[in-house]
Protein backbone atom coordinates (compact mmCIF):
# COMPACT_ATOMS: atom_id res chain seq x y z
CA UNK A 1 0.00 0.00 0.00
CA UNK A 2 1.31 3.45 -0.93
CA UNK A 3 -0.46 6.78 -0.49
CA UNK A 4 0.96 9.78 -2.33
CA UNK A 5 -0.02 13.02 -0.58
CA UNK A 6 1.26 15.33 -3.32
CA UNK A 7 -0.14 14.82 -6.83
CA UNK A 8 -1.89 16.97 -9.42
CA UNK A 9 -4.31 16.80 -12.33
CA UNK A 10 -4.79 19.22 -15.18
CA UNK A 11 -2.44 21.44 -17.18
CA UNK A 12 0.16 23.85 -15.81
CA UNK A 13 0.71 27.25 -17.38
CA UNK A 14 4.45 27.10 -17.87
CA UNK A 15 5.30 23.53 -18.79
CA UNK A 16 3.73 20.55 -20.48
CA UNK A 17 2.82 17.78 -18.04
CA UNK A 18 2.74 14.31 -19.55
CA UNK A 19 0.32 12.72 -17.08
CA UNK A 20 -2.15 15.52 -16.53
CA UNK A 21 -5.35 13.52 -17.19
CA UNK A 22 -6.78 11.13 -14.60
CA UNK A 23 -6.33 8.01 -16.73
CA UNK A 24 -2.71 8.99 -17.47
CA UNK A 25 -1.92 9.60 -13.82
CA UNK A 26 -3.56 6.31 -12.86
CA UNK A 27 -1.36 4.49 -15.35
CA UNK A 28 1.71 6.08 -13.80
CA UNK A 29 0.50 5.30 -10.28
CA UNK A 30 -0.14 1.67 -11.22
CA UNK A 31 3.32 1.33 -12.72
CA UNK A 32 4.85 2.40 -9.39
CA UNK A 33 2.49 0.57 -7.04
CA UNK A 34 0.91 3.77 -5.75
CA UNK A 35 -2.61 2.98 -4.62
CA UNK A 36 -4.05 6.37 -3.75
CA UNK A 37 -3.12 9.97 -4.31
CA UNK A 38 -4.17 13.30 -2.91
CA UNK A 39 -4.72 15.43 -6.01
CA UNK A 40 -5.34 19.11 -6.63
CA UNK A 41 -5.62 21.12 -9.82
CA UNK A 42 -2.41 22.32 -11.47
CA UNK A 43 -4.41 24.76 -13.62
CA UNK A 44 -5.84 26.47 -10.53
CA UNK A 45 -2.38 27.73 -9.61
CA UNK A 46 -2.50 30.38 -12.34
CA UNK A 47 -6.23 30.83 -12.91
CA UNK A 48 -7.42 34.19 -11.61
CA UNK A 49 -10.65 32.49 -10.53
CA UNK A 50 -9.53 29.02 -9.44
CA UNK A 51 -12.94 27.51 -8.83
CA UNK A 52 -13.67 26.19 -12.34
CA UNK A 53 -10.47 24.18 -12.02
CA UNK A 54 -11.84 22.62 -8.85
CA UNK A 55 -15.03 21.57 -10.60
CA UNK A 56 -12.98 20.16 -13.50
CA UNK A 57 -10.94 18.18 -10.98
CA UNK A 58 -14.08 16.89 -9.24
CA UNK A 59 -15.38 15.59 -12.56
CA UNK A 60 -12.07 13.86 -13.30
CA UNK A 61 -11.80 12.11 -9.96
CA UNK A 62 -15.50 11.19 -9.67
CA UNK A 63 -14.92 8.00 -11.64
CA UNK A 64 -12.09 6.90 -9.34
CA UNK A 65 -13.12 7.61 -5.75
CA UNK A 66 -11.06 4.67 -4.56
CA UNK A 67 -7.86 6.11 -6.04
CA UNK A 68 -8.00 9.92 -5.78
CA UNK A 69 -8.49 12.14 -2.74
CA UNK A 70 -9.32 15.63 -4.04
CA UNK A 71 -8.06 18.82 -2.44
CA UNK A 72 -9.56 22.19 -3.44
CA UNK A 73 -7.52 25.24 -4.45
CA UNK A 74 -9.15 28.27 -2.86
CA UNK A 75 -7.93 31.86 -3.05
CA UNK A 76 -9.28 33.76 -0.04
CA UNK A 77 -8.39 37.07 -1.67
CA UNK A 78 -10.76 36.41 -4.57
CA UNK A 79 -14.46 37.17 -4.57
CA UNK A 80 -16.80 34.36 -3.62
CA UNK A 81 -14.25 32.11 -1.94
CA UNK A 82 -16.63 31.11 0.85
CA UNK A 83 -19.18 29.97 -1.71
CA UNK A 84 -16.43 28.09 -3.54
CA UNK A 85 -15.38 26.37 -0.32
CA UNK A 86 -18.95 25.30 0.39
CA UNK A 87 -19.28 24.00 -3.16
CA UNK A 88 -16.04 22.02 -2.84
CA UNK A 89 -17.18 20.46 0.43
CA UNK A 90 -20.40 19.39 -1.32
CA UNK A 91 -18.28 17.93 -4.12
CA UNK A 92 -16.38 15.76 -1.64
CA UNK A 93 -13.07 17.61 -1.37
CA UNK A 94 -11.11 16.45 1.68
CA UNK A 95 -8.62 19.26 1.96
CA UNK A 96 -7.45 22.67 0.80
CA UNK A 97 -4.45 23.69 -1.24
CA UNK A 98 -3.19 27.23 -0.57
CA UNK A 99 -0.84 29.20 -2.84
CA UNK A 100 -0.30 32.45 -0.90
CA UNK A 101 2.56 33.71 -3.06
CA UNK A 102 0.99 32.82 -6.41
CA UNK A 103 -2.39 34.21 -5.35
CA UNK A 104 -0.92 37.22 -3.58
CA UNK A 105 -2.22 37.13 -0.03
CA UNK A 106 -0.73 36.69 3.42
CA UNK A 107 -1.21 33.43 5.27
CA UNK A 108 -1.84 35.37 8.46
CA UNK A 109 -4.37 37.72 6.86
CA UNK A 110 -7.85 37.75 8.31
CA UNK A 111 -9.41 36.29 5.17
CA UNK A 112 -6.95 33.40 5.00
CA UNK A 113 -7.37 32.60 8.68
CA UNK A 114 -11.14 32.69 8.19
CA UNK A 115 -10.80 30.20 5.30
CA UNK A 116 -8.58 27.94 7.41
CA UNK A 117 -11.01 28.06 10.32
CA UNK A 118 -13.99 27.16 8.15
CA UNK A 119 -12.09 24.32 6.48
CA UNK A 120 -10.85 23.06 9.85
CA UNK A 121 -14.41 23.01 11.18
CA UNK A 122 -15.31 20.76 8.25
CA UNK A 123 -12.44 18.37 8.92
CA UNK A 124 -10.30 19.45 5.95
CA UNK A 125 -6.50 19.29 5.86
CA UNK A 126 -4.73 22.52 4.90
CA UNK A 127 -2.02 21.74 2.36
CA UNK A 128 0.59 24.37 1.48
CA UNK A 129 3.29 23.89 -1.16
CA UNK A 130 6.46 25.83 -0.40
CA UNK A 131 6.94 26.14 -4.13
CA UNK A 132 5.50 24.95 -7.43
CA UNK A 133 8.70 24.74 -9.48
CA UNK A 134 12.34 25.14 -8.65
CA UNK A 135 12.95 28.90 -8.53
CA UNK A 136 15.91 28.60 -10.89
CA UNK A 137 13.63 27.62 -13.77
CA UNK A 138 10.80 30.08 -13.29
CA UNK A 139 9.34 31.78 -16.34
CA UNK A 140 10.27 35.30 -17.31
CA UNK A 141 6.60 36.15 -16.71
CA UNK A 142 6.54 35.42 -13.02
CA UNK A 143 8.76 36.01 -10.04
CA UNK A 144 6.96 34.13 -7.30
CA UNK A 145 9.03 33.48 -4.18
CA UNK A 146 8.92 30.32 -2.11
CA UNK A 147 6.73 30.38 0.99
CA UNK A 148 9.15 31.07 3.86
CA UNK A 149 9.22 28.44 6.58
CA UNK A 150 8.90 31.17 9.19
CA UNK A 151 5.46 32.03 7.80
CA UNK A 152 4.41 28.41 8.07
CA UNK A 153 5.66 28.25 11.65
CA UNK A 154 3.68 31.35 12.57
CA UNK A 155 0.58 29.82 10.99
CA UNK A 156 0.74 26.47 12.78
CA UNK A 157 1.18 28.31 16.07
CA UNK A 158 -1.77 30.57 15.32
CA UNK A 159 -4.15 27.74 14.41
CA UNK A 160 -3.41 24.78 16.71
CA UNK A 161 -6.67 23.01 15.85
CA UNK A 162 -5.99 23.01 12.12
CA UNK A 163 -4.10 20.14 10.45
CA UNK A 164 -1.39 21.33 8.09
CA UNK A 165 0.43 19.41 5.44
CA UNK A 166 3.50 21.03 3.83
CA UNK A 167 4.66 19.81 0.43
CA UNK A 168 7.48 20.59 -2.03
CA UNK A 169 9.61 21.87 0.81
CA UNK A 170 13.12 21.51 2.10
CA UNK A 171 15.31 23.12 4.71
CA UNK A 172 13.06 22.18 7.61
CA UNK A 173 15.97 21.11 9.78
CA UNK A 174 17.20 24.69 9.74
CA UNK A 175 13.79 25.97 10.80
CA UNK A 176 11.89 25.88 14.06
CA UNK A 177 9.46 23.55 12.26
CA UNK A 178 12.09 20.81 12.26
CA UNK A 179 13.42 21.30 15.77
CA UNK A 180 12.59 18.98 18.69
CA UNK A 181 10.40 20.38 21.46
CA UNK A 182 9.93 23.51 19.41
CA UNK A 183 6.92 24.82 21.27
CA UNK A 184 4.71 24.37 18.21
CA UNK A 185 1.61 22.22 18.21
CA UNK A 186 2.08 18.85 16.51
CA UNK A 187 -0.51 19.88 13.94
CA UNK A 188 1.64 19.65 10.83
CA UNK A 189 3.09 16.96 8.62
CA UNK A 190 5.93 17.27 6.10
CA UNK A 191 6.01 15.62 2.68
CA UNK A 192 9.34 14.15 1.58
CA UNK A 193 9.63 14.60 -2.21
CA UNK A 194 12.27 17.35 -2.03
CA UNK A 195 13.91 16.46 1.25
CA UNK A 196 17.46 15.12 1.33
CA UNK A 197 18.32 11.72 2.69
CA UNK A 198 21.71 10.71 4.04
CA UNK A 199 23.99 13.32 2.55
CA UNK A 200 22.33 16.15 4.44
CA UNK A 201 20.38 13.81 6.68
CA UNK A 202 17.23 15.92 6.47
CA UNK A 203 14.72 13.09 6.62
CA UNK A 204 16.69 11.24 9.29
CA UNK A 205 16.97 14.40 11.38
CA UNK A 206 13.26 15.15 11.08
CA UNK A 207 12.39 11.62 12.15
CA UNK A 208 14.67 11.99 15.16
CA UNK A 209 13.43 15.47 16.04
CA UNK A 210 9.71 15.20 15.35
CA UNK A 211 9.02 11.48 15.38
CA UNK A 212 8.47 8.98 12.56
CA UNK A 213 4.76 9.79 12.27
CA UNK A 214 5.30 13.37 11.09
CA UNK A 215 6.57 12.62 7.58
CA UNK A 216 4.40 11.74 4.59
CA UNK A 217 5.28 10.09 1.31
CA UNK A 218 4.71 12.30 -1.72
CA UNK A 219 6.01 12.48 -5.25
CA UNK A 220 4.83 15.72 -6.86
CA UNK A 221 3.50 13.77 -9.85
CA UNK A 222 3.10 14.64 -12.66
CA UNK A 223 5.38 17.67 -12.24
CA UNK A 224 8.03 15.32 -10.89
CA UNK A 225 9.13 11.75 -11.43
CA UNK A 226 7.83 9.45 -8.67
CA UNK A 227 10.96 7.31 -8.52
CA UNK A 228 13.22 9.66 -6.55
CA UNK A 229 10.76 9.62 -3.64
CA UNK A 230 10.58 5.84 -3.83
CA UNK A 231 14.38 5.66 -3.91
CA UNK A 232 14.46 7.76 -0.74
CA UNK A 233 12.35 5.23 1.09
CA UNK A 234 14.52 2.43 -0.31
CA UNK A 235 17.77 3.84 1.04
CA UNK A 236 16.27 5.22 4.23
CA UNK A 237 14.04 2.52 5.59
CA UNK A 238 15.35 -0.99 5.36
CA UNK A 239 13.03 -2.02 8.17
CA UNK A 240 9.45 -2.70 7.19
CA UNK A 241 7.90 -0.87 10.14
CA UNK A 242 9.33 2.52 9.26
CA UNK A 243 8.79 1.90 5.56
CA UNK A 244 5.09 1.20 6.11
CA UNK A 245 4.73 4.29 8.27
CA UNK A 246 6.24 6.52 5.62
CA UNK A 247 4.61 4.95 2.59
CA UNK A 248 1.03 4.92 3.83
CA UNK A 249 0.26 4.61 7.54
CA UNK A 250 1.05 8.20 8.45
CA UNK A 251 -1.06 9.54 5.59
CA UNK A 252 -3.91 7.13 6.25
CA UNK A 253 -4.07 8.18 9.88
CA UNK A 254 -3.70 11.86 9.09
CA UNK A 255 -6.75 11.94 6.88
CA UNK A 256 -10.07 12.35 8.64
CA UNK A 257 -11.77 9.96 8.57
CA UNK A 258 -8.70 7.75 8.31
CA UNK A 259 -8.25 5.59 5.25
CA UNK A 260 -8.42 1.90 6.00
CA UNK B 1 27.28 2.98 -12.89
CA UNK B 2 29.46 6.08 -13.10
CA UNK B 3 28.34 9.34 -11.50
CA UNK B 4 29.81 11.94 -13.85
CA UNK B 5 29.39 14.83 -11.41
CA UNK B 6 30.19 14.54 -7.72
CA UNK B 7 32.03 16.60 -5.13
CA UNK B 8 34.27 15.86 -2.22
CA UNK B 9 34.03 18.01 0.87
CA UNK B 10 36.48 20.80 1.52
CA UNK B 11 38.67 20.13 4.51
CA UNK B 12 37.70 23.38 6.15
CA UNK B 13 34.47 21.57 7.09
CA UNK B 14 34.93 19.85 10.45
CA UNK B 15 33.14 16.70 9.35
CA UNK B 16 34.61 16.43 5.83
CA UNK B 17 35.91 12.92 6.43
CA UNK B 18 32.54 11.59 7.61
CA UNK B 19 30.76 13.31 4.72
CA UNK B 20 33.16 11.85 2.15
CA UNK B 21 32.69 8.40 3.64
CA UNK B 22 28.92 8.94 3.65
CA UNK B 23 29.06 9.80 -0.05
CA UNK B 24 30.62 6.43 -0.79
CA UNK B 25 28.15 4.61 1.46
CA UNK B 26 25.14 6.17 -0.26
CA UNK B 27 26.71 5.31 -3.61
CA UNK B 28 27.01 1.73 -2.37
CA UNK B 29 23.32 1.60 -1.46
CA UNK B 30 22.28 2.91 -4.85
CA UNK B 31 24.64 0.76 -6.88
CA UNK B 32 26.91 3.57 -8.07
CA UNK B 33 30.34 2.10 -8.80
CA UNK B 34 32.44 5.19 -9.47
CA UNK B 35 32.11 8.89 -8.76
CA UNK B 36 33.86 11.57 -10.84
CA UNK B 37 34.69 14.11 -8.18
CA UNK B 38 35.99 17.62 -7.93
CA UNK B 39 36.45 19.83 -4.92
CA UNK B 40 35.68 23.53 -5.08
CA UNK B 41 37.15 26.27 -2.94
CA UNK B 42 34.64 27.63 -0.43
CA UNK B 43 35.34 31.14 -1.66
CA UNK B 44 35.49 32.00 -5.32
CA UNK B 45 37.03 33.17 -7.56
CA UNK B 46 39.53 30.53 -6.61
CA UNK B 47 43.15 31.44 -6.08
CA UNK B 48 45.93 29.18 -7.39
CA UNK B 49 46.72 28.17 -3.82
CA UNK B 50 43.06 27.37 -3.29
CA UNK B 51 42.55 25.17 -6.33
CA UNK B 52 45.90 23.43 -5.87
CA UNK B 53 44.91 22.54 -2.32
CA UNK B 54 41.53 21.21 -3.45
CA UNK B 55 43.09 19.05 -6.13
CA UNK B 56 45.67 17.69 -3.69
CA UNK B 57 42.84 16.62 -1.39
CA UNK B 58 41.02 14.99 -4.32
CA UNK B 59 44.22 13.07 -5.05
CA UNK B 60 44.24 11.87 -1.44
CA UNK B 61 40.65 10.75 -1.75
CA UNK B 62 41.47 8.78 -4.89
CA UNK B 63 43.99 6.85 -2.77
CA UNK B 64 41.56 6.56 0.13
CA UNK B 65 38.78 5.16 -2.07
CA UNK B 66 40.68 3.29 -4.79
CA UNK B 67 38.70 2.67 -7.95
CA UNK B 68 35.67 4.46 -6.48
CA UNK B 69 36.73 8.09 -6.79
CA UNK B 70 37.91 9.58 -10.08
CA UNK B 71 39.23 13.12 -10.09
CA UNK B 72 38.54 16.27 -12.05
CA UNK B 73 41.13 19.00 -11.80
CA UNK B 74 39.38 22.19 -10.72
CA UNK B 75 41.05 25.44 -11.80
CA UNK B 76 40.23 29.10 -12.26
CA UNK B 77 41.15 29.97 -15.88
CA UNK B 78 41.81 33.56 -14.81
CA UNK B 79 45.10 32.37 -13.32
CA UNK B 80 46.12 31.01 -16.64
CA UNK B 81 49.70 29.82 -16.18
CA UNK B 82 48.96 28.26 -12.79
CA UNK B 83 45.82 26.61 -14.17
CA UNK B 84 47.71 25.06 -17.07
CA UNK B 85 50.44 23.75 -14.77
CA UNK B 86 47.86 22.35 -12.38
CA UNK B 87 45.87 20.53 -15.05
CA UNK B 88 49.06 18.95 -16.41
CA UNK B 89 50.13 17.85 -12.93
CA UNK B 90 46.69 16.41 -12.13
CA UNK B 91 46.12 14.60 -15.42
CA UNK B 92 49.63 13.47 -16.26
CA UNK B 93 50.99 12.72 -12.77
CA UNK B 94 47.94 12.00 -10.65
CA UNK B 95 45.75 10.24 -13.19
CA UNK B 96 42.86 12.71 -13.02
CA UNK B 97 40.20 12.13 -15.65
CA UNK B 98 39.34 15.65 -16.68
CA UNK B 99 38.91 19.31 -15.90
CA UNK B 100 36.22 21.04 -13.89
CA UNK B 101 35.44 24.67 -14.64
CA UNK B 102 33.02 26.73 -12.58
CA UNK B 103 31.66 30.22 -13.11
CA UNK B 104 34.73 32.42 -12.66
CA UNK B 105 34.70 33.05 -16.42
CA UNK B 106 32.14 32.38 -19.11
CA UNK B 107 33.25 29.40 -21.18
CA UNK B 108 33.54 31.53 -24.34
CA UNK B 109 35.86 34.05 -22.65
CA UNK B 110 39.25 34.10 -24.46
CA UNK B 111 40.97 33.48 -21.14
CA UNK B 112 39.54 29.96 -21.19
CA UNK B 113 41.03 29.12 -24.59
CA UNK B 114 44.38 27.68 -23.33
CA UNK B 115 42.46 25.39 -20.95
CA UNK B 116 40.33 24.10 -23.84
CA UNK B 117 43.37 23.55 -26.01
CA UNK B 118 45.21 21.70 -23.24
CA UNK B 119 42.19 19.45 -22.62
CA UNK B 120 42.10 18.70 -26.35
CA UNK B 121 45.80 17.85 -26.27
CA UNK B 122 45.37 15.57 -23.24
CA UNK B 123 42.11 14.22 -24.68
CA UNK B 124 40.21 14.68 -21.41
CA UNK B 125 36.71 16.11 -20.93
CA UNK B 126 35.83 19.44 -19.38
CA UNK B 127 32.87 19.41 -17.02
CA UNK B 128 31.54 22.96 -17.15
CA UNK B 129 29.15 24.42 -14.59
CA UNK B 130 26.11 25.70 -16.46
CA UNK B 131 22.58 26.92 -16.13
CA UNK B 132 20.00 28.94 -18.01
CA UNK B 133 17.93 31.12 -15.72
CA UNK B 134 15.48 33.67 -17.08
CA UNK B 135 16.40 35.75 -14.05
CA UNK B 136 20.20 35.91 -14.11
CA UNK B 137 21.47 34.97 -10.65
CA UNK B 138 23.32 38.01 -9.26
CA UNK B 139 25.83 35.80 -7.50
CA UNK B 140 26.78 34.15 -10.82
CA UNK B 141 26.96 36.92 -13.43
CA UNK B 142 29.34 34.89 -15.62
CA UNK B 143 27.55 31.58 -15.49
CA UNK B 144 27.65 29.74 -18.83
CA UNK B 145 24.59 28.09 -20.33
CA UNK B 146 23.97 25.48 -22.99
CA UNK B 147 24.11 28.14 -25.69
CA UNK B 148 27.56 29.26 -24.61
CA UNK B 149 28.77 25.67 -24.52
CA UNK B 150 27.32 25.06 -27.98
CA UNK B 151 29.22 28.09 -29.26
CA UNK B 152 32.44 26.88 -27.66
CA UNK B 153 31.87 23.43 -29.17
CA UNK B 154 31.44 24.98 -32.62
CA UNK B 155 34.81 26.74 -32.25
CA UNK B 156 36.53 23.61 -30.89
CA UNK B 157 34.89 20.52 -32.38
CA UNK B 158 37.69 18.31 -30.98
CA UNK B 159 36.92 19.36 -27.41
CA UNK B 160 34.98 16.99 -25.16
CA UNK B 161 32.60 19.21 -23.25
CA UNK B 162 30.11 18.25 -20.58
CA UNK B 163 27.28 20.68 -19.86
CA UNK B 164 26.76 20.33 -16.12
CA UNK B 165 23.62 19.49 -14.19
CA UNK B 166 20.73 20.13 -16.54
CA UNK B 167 18.49 19.31 -13.57
CA UNK B 168 20.04 21.96 -11.40
CA UNK B 169 20.54 24.67 -13.97
CA UNK B 170 17.27 26.42 -14.55
CA UNK B 171 15.18 25.98 -17.68
CA UNK B 172 16.12 22.46 -18.74
CA UNK B 173 13.99 22.53 -21.88
CA UNK B 174 15.97 25.57 -23.07
CA UNK B 175 19.26 23.86 -22.28
CA UNK B 176 18.39 20.68 -24.14
CA UNK B 177 17.16 22.57 -27.22
CA UNK B 178 20.24 24.81 -27.24
CA UNK B 179 22.57 21.81 -27.42
CA UNK B 180 20.88 19.97 -30.29
CA UNK B 181 23.45 20.98 -32.92
CA UNK B 182 26.53 20.70 -30.71
CA UNK B 183 27.48 17.02 -31.02
CA UNK B 184 30.64 17.29 -28.94
CA UNK B 185 28.76 18.51 -25.89
CA UNK B 186 27.57 15.78 -23.57
CA UNK B 187 24.72 16.53 -21.19
CA UNK B 188 25.13 15.75 -17.49
CA UNK B 189 21.69 14.87 -16.11
CA UNK B 190 22.52 15.64 -12.48
CA UNK B 191 20.87 18.06 -10.08
CA UNK B 192 18.22 18.24 -7.40
CA UNK B 193 15.31 19.01 -9.75
CA UNK B 194 13.28 15.86 -10.39
CA UNK B 195 10.96 17.18 -13.09
CA UNK B 196 9.15 14.54 -15.08
CA UNK B 197 10.21 14.12 -18.69
CA UNK B 198 13.68 15.64 -18.68
CA UNK B 199 15.52 12.41 -19.48
CA UNK B 200 13.13 11.44 -22.26
CA UNK B 201 13.30 14.88 -23.87
CA UNK B 202 17.08 14.87 -23.69
CA UNK B 203 17.19 11.40 -25.27
CA UNK B 204 14.85 12.44 -28.05
CA UNK B 205 16.59 15.73 -28.89
CA UNK B 206 20.24 14.80 -28.28
CA UNK B 207 20.26 11.00 -28.49
CA UNK B 208 21.09 8.68 -25.61
CA UNK B 209 24.78 8.56 -26.52
CA UNK B 210 25.17 12.19 -25.44
CA UNK B 211 23.66 11.72 -21.99
CA UNK B 212 25.58 11.10 -18.78
CA UNK B 213 24.22 9.91 -15.48
CA UNK B 214 25.10 12.20 -12.60
CA UNK B 215 23.90 13.22 -9.18
CA UNK B 216 25.81 16.35 -8.10
CA UNK B 217 25.19 15.06 -4.58
CA UNK B 218 21.42 14.66 -5.08
CA UNK B 219 21.76 10.90 -5.07
CA UNK B 220 18.18 9.65 -5.00
CA UNK B 221 17.20 12.28 -7.56
CA UNK B 222 19.97 11.19 -9.89
CA UNK B 223 19.20 7.50 -9.67
CA UNK B 224 15.43 7.99 -9.51
CA UNK B 225 15.15 9.96 -12.73
CA UNK B 226 16.98 7.28 -14.70
CA UNK B 227 14.86 4.54 -13.18
CA UNK B 228 11.75 6.55 -14.07
CA UNK B 229 12.62 7.33 -17.67
CA UNK B 230 10.73 5.60 -20.46
CA UNK B 231 13.84 4.24 -22.15
CA UNK B 232 14.88 0.68 -22.79
CA UNK B 233 17.51 -1.07 -20.70
CA UNK B 234 20.23 -0.65 -23.30
CA UNK B 235 19.70 3.10 -23.41
CA UNK B 236 19.79 3.30 -19.63
CA UNK B 237 22.98 1.25 -19.53
CA UNK B 238 24.64 3.71 -21.88
CA UNK B 239 23.52 6.68 -19.83
CA UNK B 240 24.46 5.09 -16.52
CA UNK B 241 28.01 4.25 -17.45
CA UNK B 242 28.89 3.24 -21.00
CA UNK B 243 28.92 6.78 -22.37
CA UNK B 244 31.16 8.14 -19.61
CA UNK B 245 33.48 5.16 -19.91
CA UNK B 246 33.81 5.79 -23.64
CA UNK B 247 34.61 9.43 -22.98
CA UNK B 248 37.31 8.50 -20.48
CA UNK B 249 38.87 5.96 -22.82
CA UNK B 250 39.67 8.67 -25.33
CA UNK B 251 42.40 10.17 -23.18
CA UNK B 252 46.01 10.18 -24.32
CA UNK B 253 48.00 7.38 -22.70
Amino acid sequence: MIIDVNAYLGPFAFRHLRYQAADQLLTLMDSRGIDRAIVSSAAAITYRNPHPANTDLAAEVAHHPDRFIPFAVINPAYAGWADDLASCIDLGFRGLRLYPKWHNYELMSGLCLDLIDRATDRGMIISIPMRVEDPRQRSWLVDVPNVPLTELADLVAARPKARFHFVNGRGFTGSVLGQPENGLPANYRIEISLLNVHLNDEVETLIANLGPDRLLFGTGMPFQYPDPALAKIEVLAPDDVLKAQLLYQNAAEWLDPPIS
Amino acid sequence: MIDCHAHLHHHSQDDWERRDRNLIEVADRLGIDQLCCSMLTPRRPATPEGFRQCNAWVAEAINRFPDRVLGYSYVNPGHQAEAIDEIRRCVEDRGFIGVKLYNEHRCTDPVVVPIIELAIELRVPILHHAGHMHYVPPEQPLISDGGHLAELARRYPEAMLICAHVCGGGDWEWTIKSLRHAPNVMLDLSGSVIDDGVVEMAAEVLGVDRLLFGCDMSMTAGVGRIRAAHLDDEAKTRILGTNMRSLLQRRAS
